[in-house]
This record gives C-alpha cells, sequence and structure tokens, in this order.
C-alpha cells in the first residue's frame, strides 16, 4: 500500500526501459503520466469538494443536501457539471471575447502548476523542486491577475467592483501568507516541500509555529476568496463578483478552481504545519499518502466550518485587519522564531 | 476576548453538524396538512342551490354560476372556477350556505397548459340528470296536484253526495 | 490622479434588495456619494382595486401588503373597519387576535432576522430563523388554512375559533423560543465579526428618526419609546404586562438586536393571552351584508415593521369610497436615500437589511 504509486511508476518505467525505448522518450512519457495522475487527482477532489461542501453546509444547516444523484447523491456534482457544459456560454456585448473566455482556461493553471511540487507521500513528487515555497507563493498570486481579466473583460460594474477586490484582498493576504510561511523556513532552514516535511519528524511545525499557523490559516480563506472573507463574490452585495456575466462552463471553472485553491492550501498547510505525510503516533501502517490526504481533509473541513459559520467582513476592516493586525504578528512572529532559534541553538552548543 | 463570540458560532454549529435534521423528504415524506388547508375547490352539485353568494363573496370574481330556470326551478347548469385568479381566501366557503363549495387538501396544482386550469365542476350528464329530474318531479309534482285536484273534487262532489244525502235522511229523520 | 464616479444599479433584480427594489448608486470607488432609491416596481394598485371591492372583500388584499405579516395586516384593516362601525369584538376573539398577530409578529421579526444575517453573509443563520419561523407558519395554517395569507380576521372578530391542539402547540413553541433565539445570539449577535459590521453603522438620532417619521423597531432603536400598544393601546394591550425594548445608538446593530428581544417580549403576551383566554362567541354580530354610514375612520395597529394606519372612507354602499394604507416599510424607506450616503456599498446592503423592508408594503 506504501509504495503503490511510486512502484506503479517504476514498473511502467521498467515496462518502457525493456521495450527498448529511448531514455528520454521514457522520461517524457513517465512525466506525462505523473502529470495526468495529478490532473486527475485534482479535478477527482475538486468534483468531491463541491459535494462535501454541499454536504457540510446542509448538515450544519439541519438539512440533508443533495440526496438524489446517487447513493448520497454522491454524482450530484458530475450532474451538475454535465448540465453547466450542456448551457450557452453568453458573452456580453461590448467585452473583449479573447480574455473574456480566455480567463476560465486560465483560471485552473496556477493552482495546477503548484501541485507539480508538492509531495502527496513519501517519494511521491513529481518535481522535487529546491525551491517549492517560494515557486508555491510565486505562482498562487497569479490567479489573481486571472480574476482581474475576468472582471475586467466582463464589461460589467458589479465585476469590476469585484475584480477591484480581488486585487486589493488577494495582494495584501499575500504577505502575511508569505510572512507566515517564513517562520516555518527559518526553523527548518530548506524552502524544499519535502525537505520541510522531512524535518518535521520529531516535531510538528504547529506546535512550533502556532502563530504562524493561525495566520496562514486566515491569509489562505482570504487567499481563496472564501467566508468570512469572500468580499470578491460577496452575493449579497456585488452578485457573484467578477464571474457575474459567466454562464455554463466558464461559470462552472471558476467555481471548480475555488475548490481546487482551497485542495493547494488545505495540501500547503498540512505540509507546512501538520507534518506532511508523517504519521502521527507512529501510526506507520497506514500509507503516508493516506495521511496526507486525512490531514488535507481535515483543513478543508476546518475551512468549510468557517464558511458556514462567520459573515462576511467588510473591505475597509478586511483590509485594517491584514495590515494592522496580521502582517505585524507574523513580523513578530518570525523575530521571536528567529530569536528562539538563536538561543536554541547557542544553548545546544 | 476578542474570539469568544466567533468561538462559540463554531461550538453552535458543529452541535447542529451532528445533530438532527429538520429536512422532510418531500415527495416521499409529508407533512400532514391540517383541516382547514385551503387547497383545490371540490363542488357538490346536488348541494348547490344556485344562491349566488359564493358568486358574490369572491373578491377576484373567480366564480361563474350558470343557471337555468326549469319549470320555475333554478337548475345550475355551469360552475366555472377559475384557479388561476382564485386567493384561496376561502370566502366562499364561508358564504355557502350548504356546503356546496368546499376546498381540499390537494395543493399540487399545476398544470401543463392554461386552458386547464380553470375548472369546469359542472358535468352535461349532471345537468340532464338534474334537468330530467326536476321535470319530473315537477310532472309528478303536476300529476300529483292534478291527482289531487281530482280527488279533491271528487271528494268535494263526493261530499256534496253525501251532505246531500245526509241533508236527505235529516230530512226524513226530521221528518219522522 | 483622475477618478471617476460610478453609477450602479441596485436592483430591481438583486440577492439582497428583499424583492424588487431599485437603488440607484454613485459610488467613488465602494463609498456611496449619492443614492436615489426608485419602489414601484411591484405596485399593484391595491388601494384602486379595493375601491371596486366590498368591504369583505377587502381582507385577502390586505393579506398582501406586508406578505410576511398578514395576521398584522388584516388586523389593521377590520381595527379601521371595527371602529367605522362602531362594532364591540368579543373578549375571545380579541384574545386570539392578540395570540395570532404576536405569533405573526415573531415570524415576521425572526424573517428580518435571517434575512439580516444572509445580508452579511451568515447564510446559516438564515436557515436557523426560518427553520424555527416554520413553526409557527404551521401553526398559522392550522388556524386560517393558509401559510403566508391567512385572511383570518374579520370584521368583529375572526374566522374560525382556534382548532384542537393548537394551544399545546403555541405553548410548545413558546416555551422553545428563548433556547432559539439563545442560538440566534451565539451565532449572529454574539459574533465579532457580525458586530464590526454592524455597530456604529448608520446611526439614526432620535430626533432625526422623528423628524424622518420612522416607526417601528428602527424608531425605537433610537431610543425613542414610542410603540403604539403601550402609547395607544389598542384591542386589549392595556392588560398585558410587557417591556418595549429600546436601543440606544440607533446604528444597524440595535435595530437588528431590537427585533430579537421583540420576539421575546411578543412570547411574553402570547404566554398572558393564553393563560387567561376567555371562551365565549368569536364574532360580534355583525350584518351580512356590510354597509357602513357614511363617515370615515383611521385606525392604527403596530404592525411587526412599524405603525400600520388603516384610513376607510364610506360613502354608504357596499363598497369602500376610499381606503388608504399608512405602510410603515414605505415611510421608513424614505430616510434610506440619506442615510447611506458617505457608507461602503457593503453597508447599503446591511442598512437596507436593518430597515426590514417587505416590497408587497412599499409598493402596495
Amino acid at each position: 500500500m506504501e509504495n503503490i504509486f511510486v512502484n506503479a511508476a517504476g514498473g511502467i518505467r521498467n515496462l518502457l526501459e525493456s521495450a527498448g525505448l529511448p531514455s528520454l522518450v521514457v522520461d517524457i512519457s513517465i512525466m506525462t503520466t505523473i502529470f495526468v495522475a495529478i490532473l486527475v487527482f485534482v479535478l477527482l477532489n475538486v468534483l468531491w469538494l463541491v459535494y462535501m461542501e454541499r454536504k457540510v453546509s446542509a448538515y450544519i444547516q439541519c438539512r440533508i443536501g443533495p440526496n438524489r444523484v446517487g447513493p448520497m447523491g454522491i454524482f450530484q456534482t458530475i450532474a451538475d457539471t454535465v448540465k453547466l457544459i450542456s448551457k450557452e456560454i453568453i458573452i456580453p456585448k461590448n467585452t473583449n471575447k479573447k480574455l473574456f473566455l480566455l480567463a476560465p482556461v486560465m483560471i485552473f493553471m496556477p493552482p495546477m502548476a503548484v501541485f507539480a511540487v508538492t509531495p502527496f507521500g513519501k517519494g511521491m513528487v513529481a518535481l522535487d523542486l529546491n525551491i517549492g515555497v517560494y515557486y508555491f507563493v510565486a505562482l498562487a498570486s497569479l490567479s489573481t491577475v486571472v480574476i482581474w481579466m475576468a472582471g475586467w473583460t466582463s464589461n460589467n460594474k458589479y465585476s469590476l467592483l469585484g475584480s477591484m477586490r480581488v486585487v486589493a484582498q488577494m495582494v495584501s493576504y499575500e504577505v502575511p501568507l508569505l510572512l507566515s510561511i517564513v517562520g516555518v523556513v527559518l526553523l527548518t532552514g530548506t524552502m524544499n516541500l519535502t525537505g520541510i516535511i522531512t524535518a518535521q519528524q520529531s516535531v510538528w511545525m504547529i506546535f512550533l509555529q502556532p502563530v504562524a499557523f493561525l495566520i496562514y490559516l486566515i491569509a489562505a480563506v482570504a487567499e481563496t476568496n472564501r467566508t468570512p472573507f469572500d468580499l470578491v463574490e460577496g452575493e449579497s452585495e456585488i452578485i457573484t463578483g467578477p464571474f457575474t456575466e459567466y454562464s455554463g462552463m466558464g461559470f462552472a471553472f471558476f467555481f471548480l478552481a475555488e475548490y481546487a485553491n482551497v485542495l493547494l492550501v488545505s495540501m500547503l498547510a498540512s505540509i507546512l504545519f501538520l507534518g506532511g505525510w508523517l504519521a502521527p503516533f507512529g501510526l506507520t501502517f497506514i500509507p503516508s499518502w493516506i495521511w496526507l490526504l486525512l490531514k488535507v481533509y481535515l483543513v478543508i473541513f476546518l475551512l468549510m466550518w468557517f464558511r458556514w459559520t462567520y459573515p462576511r467582513t467588510r473591505i475597509d476592516q478586511m483590509m485594517a485587519f491584514c495590515w494592522k493586525v496580521l502582517v505585524p504578528l507574523a513580523i513578530v512572529n518570525i523575530f521571536v522564531t528567529g530569536i528562539g532559534k538563536y538561543l536554541y541553538e547557542s544553548v545546544r552548543w | 476576548m476578542f474570539g469568544k463570540g466567533l468561538l462559540k458560532g463554531l461550538k453552535i454549529t458543529i452541535g447542529r453538524f451532528f445533530g438532527k435534521k429538520s429536512t422532510v423528504q418531500y415527495p416521499e415524506e409529508r407533512l400532514p396538512l391540517p383541516d382547514r388547508f385551503y387547497g383545490k375547490p371540490d363542488f357538490h352539485y346536488d348541494k348547490c342551490i344556485a344562491c349566488n353568494l359564493c358568486v358574490n363573496a369572491c373578491p377576484n370574481k373567480v366564480i361563474k354560476l350558470g343557471t337555468e330556470t326549469v319549470e320555475k326551478k333554478k337548475v345550475v347548469t355551469g360552475y366555472h372556477f377559475d384557479q388561476q385568479y382564485c386567493l384561496f381566501c376561502g370566502l366562499c366557503e364561508e358564504a355557502c350556505p350548504t356546503d356546496a363549495i368546499k376546498f381540499t387538501k390537494d395543493f399540487e396544482l399545476t398544470t401543463y397548459d392554461r386552458d386547464t386550469i380553470g375548472i369546469e365542476f359542472v358535468k352535461q350528464g349532471q345537468i340532464d340528470k338534474k334537468i330530467k329530474e326536476v321535470k319530473q318531479a315537477a310532472a309528478e309534482k303536476a300529476a300529483a296536484a292534478e291527482k289531487a285536484a281530482a280527488e279533491k273534487a271528487a271528494a268535494e262532489t263526493k261530499s256534496q253526495t253525501e251532505e246531500a244525502d245526509k241533508a236527505e235522511t235529516t230530512n226524513k229523520e226530521g221528518g219522522a | 490622479m483622475k477618478t471617476q464616479e460610478m453609477l450602479i444599479n441596485v436592483g430591481p433584480q438583486h440577492p439582497s434588495t428583499h424583492g424588487v427594489f431599485r437603488v440607484v448608486l454613485t459610488l467613488d470607488g465602494e463609498t456611496v456619494v449619492k443614492a436615489n432609491s426608485v419602489p414601484g416596481y411591484l405596485h399593484r394598485g391595491i388601494e384602486k382595486i379595493l375601491e371596486s371591492r366590498t368591504y369583505p372583500q377587502v381582507l385577502p388584499y390586505t393579506d398582501r401588503l406586508d406578505y410576511l405579516a398578514g395576521l398584522l395586516m388584516n388586523w389593521g384593516y377590520v381595527n379601521a373597519m371595527e371602529e367605522l362601525m362602531d362594532t364591540e369584538v368579543p373578549e375571545r376573539a380579541e384574545h386570539i387576535r392578540v395570540i395570532m398577530g404576536e405569533l405573526q409578529r415573531i415570524a415576521s421579526h425572526l424573517v428580518a432576522t435571517a434575512a439580516y444575517s444572509g445580508d452579511v453573509g451568515g447564510l446559516t443563520g438564515f436557515i436557523y430563523c426560518f427553520r424555527d419561523r416554520e413553526d409557527i407558519m404551521d401553526m398559522i395554517e392550522m388556524v386560517s388554512g393558509a401559510r403566508l395569507t391567512p385572511s383570518y380576521m374579520r370584521i368583529g372578530g375572526v374566522a374560525a375559533d382556534l382548532p384542537d391542539g393548537f394551544l399545546e402547540k403555541c405553548q410548545k413553541f413558546i416555551d422553545y423560543l428563548p433556547t432559539a433565539i439563545e442560538e440566534y445570539n451565539g451565532l449572529i449577535t454574539g459574533n465579532e465579526i457580525f458586530q464590526h459590521r454592524t455597530k456604529k453603522v448608520a446611526p439614526i438620532t432620535a430626533e432625526r428618526a422623528i423628524n424622518m417619521s420612522l416607526s417601528g423597531p428602527i424608531l425605537r432603536a433610537s431610543g425613542v419609546n414610542y410603540d403604539l400598544r403601550k402609547a395607544r393601546p389598542y384591542s386589549i394591550y392595556d392588560r398585558f404586562e410587557f417591556d418595549v425594548p429600546l436601543g440606544s445608538n440607533g446604528d444597524c446593530f440595535d435595530r437588528f438586536y431590537l427585533r430579537v428581544l421583540e420576539m421575546t417580549e411578543s412570547a411574553r403576551i402570547i404566554r398572558q393571552a393564553l393563560d387567561k383566554l376567555p371562551d365565549g362567541p368569536i364574532n360580534a354580530k355583525v350584518p351580512k351584508i356590510i354597509k357602513p354610514a357614511v363617515g370615515e375612520a383611521y385606525a392604527e395597529i403596530e404592525s411587526s415593521k412599524g405603525i400600520m394606519g388603516v384610513y376607510v372612507v364610506s360613502d354608504g354602499s357596499t363598497k369602500p369610497y376610499r381606503i388608504h394604507f399608512r405602510r410603515p416599510s414605505f415611510i421608513n424607506l424614505g430616510h434610506f436615500d440619506e442615510l447611506i450616503q458617505g457608507w461602503k456599498i457593503a453597508d447599503v446592503i446591511a442598512i437596507l437589511g436593518s430597515f426590514d423592508i417587505v416590497l408587497g408594503e412599499v409598493d402596495c
């Protein structure tokens, strides 16, 4: 079980090599297989997450939620997606058609690209990048551009308001997100995601960096535009913000991309703070990738729980909270971490 | 302390997450409807006395009552209930002296086209039957009246003769 | 840097204008510079229609004014008619009216609370309030046969006596209500994010509230102790013991929280009315064909949104010469344009929610 995916990859490689193919072709086909596998993994998770969100929200609200399509309504998202595919894509007047249609396609790119460097289990990483954390931060902020693109080209004032909020919100919250990760990087001394996980062998980062975890969680909620920071969509104020004019699959892409982002930030949270695929209490008989999934879903449940409990903040309050509370707190956290690390090391030596 | 309210909210929602659900799975499960529920109207042809009270009570002129006078008696020939304009206020039911118009508990009133939404309660057969009955009743009554009249006449003549006889006898007696 | 103001249409199709209400906002970024509200999208000309209806036929139309508090609208009309005709309503009918009216008030306030929670983004609070409102709707359905448009009150009494099992159900609900309110307070009122969103937002001073002729919870949130049930008791409200909750700042939070407090007071009234409920007739002796003498009458009740006044002019026929409704939502909304100036677009929604308008009533 533990090495099922690693062995599968190895098996394919052996098969191809034994067929006498040149090593470049083998590498390319292995890489393609891995990326397709990641794509399928992400898409399946996203479909599941949409269903899970509906179920969680229903259970919190004393309802049952979708229960008609398939057992427990498990195929509801698929039915919805099929419905959305069959719908007409309406393009509003006086828009830049190319950009308008490009935005929903591009929205999946940043989270997908980041998944290339995230370890899914022991030895299960497509690209073991040295600067994984840096890569994540750099690419994740790209979605701002895409959402702004959608909002601007929609030629709708609500979309414009929403996309202005996107830029303000996501750029601001990137700062505390980044600063909270710096604490972890300081302690582990590496930017490689696998390295960060292995550094948590003795103790998870959440216990060493509780404040950083909290800041990361709040900033992650803001980054994924979910309640209480869902000002971008803010359906009671600006309809659905940048996505107002999108219909059919265009809307579905934005909708699903939100969950891809949720999956991404939750995965990063469990890698950076919850020990990634490390098994707690020595329960190593459960495969590492299952442990990672469990942790990821714990964080996701937390995010959903927040979403269905809290009301929305206002734009000025949200910005004030970011710049006046989170950023100073994160800086203080880095400072304290640095001092702590220095003292710890000097005492040990 | 800041955050106390946030934590309390989380506690409430997680309690509800594991708590009892209040969904009623509609087409399979149904909540009981109270007796006073105003659903689809129902009309009892035999009870209606064509008094027009329901027509006058209706705020939206939903009810069209057609009557025909057969043998000096009002017969209902049509009771059209244009459901799409009905407010389901129950004023017609309240006005009816004989409970001829009643509301049932059927609330699934959707139809596929506009023509079928109005309900024509009275069937031609019912009218024919009623008219026949009325005519028959009238005929019977007439016959009975005739018979009665004849009987009466007969009785009168009889009584007259009897009286005459009596008079005669008394006369006779008196004479005797 | 050159900036430009932006004109934005909120409504008539917008998720949180509570119906088909439209506000034309001039925005500077996210801040409202100028606002112009355009009601009238739900105008059905009820007042004009009523001129061609007989007096009892008016009743079902009043349901459709404030469709969240149909019974209270019924009450406003029959109250005016009783004044016009000088009818004495039997004791039992008065008690039933108080019970049903207060239940309807709780239901209306529950919708206000729910919608407000939804307006500021907390959808769970919305569902919780509606879950509990369902009990009241069931009770109203039980008594009148319809959930939203009960048409239950009649000139001189009520349509039918309380059915079997109603009293137990009502008692059970009243006993349950405090737990529910505690839940709303925990989830919505006590939430710091919610408080930040609503406290000190768009305060109305007492003086301004009186000048703008505001009424109902909005007026009382500004600290003005004016509840018709206390100030000028109609029906039998002078016999019940209850307090009038008052706000102090007149901000959105006070306007919201006042409704939650009023629910408790309504429950108190219902409890007393249930205890006192006398036996007897439920209808006064009113002629079958209502033909009031030539004259006019104006009567007010305290509806869930404010003071609901009904003005009836009779020309001696079976149909009213003129009926006018003083709709509290409409008059309260008069202060809206001025109030939202200078606030953010998110606040506009919060302020509109705190006004608790019902478009059926605004547009009539």
